[in-house]
């Protein structure tokens, strides 16, 4: 046994150093890694076929495989662009406000939505509006970036990361939003007056041209007005169902699954189309990474890791919740934070086997795995996309422009976090 | 039918010693939707189109957004201007490599090969490589159409 333990673990460290050096894509790494860890617990004993298969967490893949549904069934009504042209407008061409209105209504669809989509369909639209004012789209662009990265903390569905501790802890989107969004939502606060503060000198200038901004036509953007409306309606149906699905003892996936399926069989689309925009190099990664840390169970690394924790918990709870939130914060900078957190499950569930109280550490985990994300240009998705969209302007986001504002932004909410964190600490 | 009847055989070029500043005024003199770059020999060493001089003004990121319906009044985009340090760079920085045309290429050959590349000029050359000639889409629409029966 002790040989599985050395190996799978040899083989997992590997998997995670490729995945994390970004040389070959992350969903191919994991996809030859699991079908290795297969292999080779086939082979020696510790792993089989079927105890793989219960190893992936289909509310995971579930939730996300529903979510996704229905963004690719709104992608091309024109809802999004219709929000960013009406915030654009509402903001009558003033940089400040132009800044907190599309900045929030970014974080509130991305709280509900995906936020790689978010973002990919109104940035352009920011850059679009900004080059109508003649003014510089950067501020825009990074605080739309950080401010979903940091709203996506706040619900269940909001963030990959989220879904996965939801799903690994058995947090229900309720507790989501009493844990969670109230920490958020000062973070979030926090975080807007900060980037306000570190982007003021490009949000000095006066604009050339603000009376263009009210000749926008939010109603224009909307292609499909008609389908934009069924599928809202199913999505608002779907997140009151998140809210009692505890009660009726069914699963988020479950819900978010049956209202995709209520929603395509109300709008009926061309379902090659909408199968085409799911993201399912996400879905294979995540169901890779869950057959590899499977492996790792079954092989006893974490039962030698729980005898190794079991030292540590004579740490004050409080203090290693504040641990995990700096460590996978400053992971999540650097690296994607999906593998990090399918990672940490199983290590705080070793945690809890050696008699800790792990309510609290989830939390930790959600608030470095978000929160960690703004600090660095490969931070999150959402950071890549804003960047290679303002390539294709006069003034790109440099790693160095968004590492002087992006990591005193991390920092600063993640210290936020960690005080609210701290003063909460019993109530979790 | 092929091209060698129906193109321009008095090309305008421009010298690859010139800015684009020079190659903005040619377009607007001349009407023309392409300029070949010569150089000091006279040979072509790449196009200017129309669109890249534009393009300067309309960036990249137009590409991004799927349609413009929302937008009725273009704003500051309408007065952007290229700065005189972008003017006086040499037309070569915008050049295009050169996609001709053989001269005996049949015109709905060539059409749809325009079609197909989104090109509405092209350089005709002939068995030698040399420049003899520019068409563009009107050029080999009219063609085309000169073929049908009249009433």
């Amino acid at each position: 046994m002790l040989i599985a333990g050395i190996l799978s673990s040899l083989l997992f460290l590997v998997t995670l150093a490729l995945i994390f050096s970004e040389k070959i894509n992350r969903t191919i790494v994991g996809f030859v890694g699991a079908g290795l860890m297969v292999g080779m617990g086939i082979a020696l004993g510790f792993y089989s076929e079927s105890q793989a298969l219960e190893a992936v967490d289909f509310n995971t893949l579930g939730l996300l495989l529903g979510m996704m549904i229905m963004v690719a069934l709104l992608e091309p009504t024109g809802f999004f662009q219709f929000m960013a042209v009406w915030a654009g407008r509402l903001s009558k061409g003033k940089p400040v406000r132009l800044l907190v209105m599309l900045g929030t209504v970014t974080t509130i669809l991305s709280m509900f939505l995906d936020n790689v989509t978010t973002v990919v369909l109104i940035a352009p639209v920011t850059i679009l509006i900004c080059e109508i004012l003649g003014v510089n789209p950067t501020p825009y662009l990074m605080t739309e970036a950080m401010l979903s990265n940091t709203g996506g903390v706040a619900t269940l569905v909001g963030d990959p990361p989220n879904i996965i501790i939801g799903s690994a802890a058995g947090l229900s989107f309720n507790d989501f939003l009493v844990n969670s969004l109230p920490i958020v939502l000062v973070v979030w606060i926090v975080a807007l007056f900060l980037l306000r503060f570190l982007l003021r000198s490009e949000l000095a200038g006066k604009p050339k041209d603000m009376k263009a901004i009210l000749k926008l036509s939010p109603a224009d953007a909307l292609d499909d007005p008609k389908t934009a409306r069924k599928v809202l309606l199913v999505l608002g149906l779907a997140i009151v169902l998140f809210f009692i699905a505890h009660f009726l003892h069914i699963s988020p996936a479950y819900v978010a699954l049956s209202a995709a399926g209520l929603a395509l069989i109300w709008v009926r689309p061309n379902m090659k189309e909408t199968l085409e925009k799911i993201e399912w190099s996400v879905l294979i990664f995540f169901a890779a990474l869950f057959v590899m840390v499977g492996g790792l169970e079954s092989a006893g690394v974490l039962e030698s890791l729980v005898h190794l924790l079991a030292k540590a918990s004579s740490i004050p709870p409080v203090l290693f919740g504040l641990i995990i939130i700096w460590v996978v914060a400053i992971l999540s900078a650097v690296v994607d934070n999906i593998p990090i957190t399918i990672a940490m499950v199983p290590v705080i569930n070793g945690l809890g086997a050696a008699g800790m109280d792990i309510g609290p550490l989830w939390w930790a985990l959600a608030f470095g795995a978000g929160f960690g994300g703004n600090g660095s240009i490969i931070g999150s998705t959402a950071n890549i996309v804003v960047v290679s969209l303002s390539e294709k302007t006069r003034t790109p986001i440099t790693s160095a422009i968004w590492l002087k504002r992006g990591l005193p932004v991390m920092l600063t909410t993640c210290l936020v976090a960690s005080l609210l964190y701290a003063l909460a600490f019993n109530y979790f | 039918m092929i091209i060698e009847g129906y193109m321009k055989k008095n090309v305008v070029s421009i010298a690859d010693t010139a800015t684009i500043a020079d190659a903005a005024l040619l377009f607007q003199k001349k009407h023309v939707g392409i300029l070949p770059v010569l150089n000091a020999q006279g040979k072509p060493i790449g196009v200017v189109r129309l669109f890249n001089l534009i393009s300067l003004e309309l960036p990249d990121f137009f590409n991004l957004v799927d349609d413009f319906d929302f937008v009725h009044d273009f704003g500051a985009i309408e007065s952007t201007i290229p700065s005189p340090e972008v003017l006086s760079q040499p037309v070569t920085s915008i050049m295009q490599p050169i996609e001709s045309i053989d001269k005996d290429c049949g015109l709905m050959r060539v059409f749809a090969i325009m079609l197909h590349d989104e090109i509405f000029d092209l350089p005709v050359i002939n068995a030698d490589g040399e420049l003899v000639g520019i068409v563009s889409r009107v050029d080999i629409g009219a063609g085309i159409l000169n073929s049908w029966p009249r009433e």
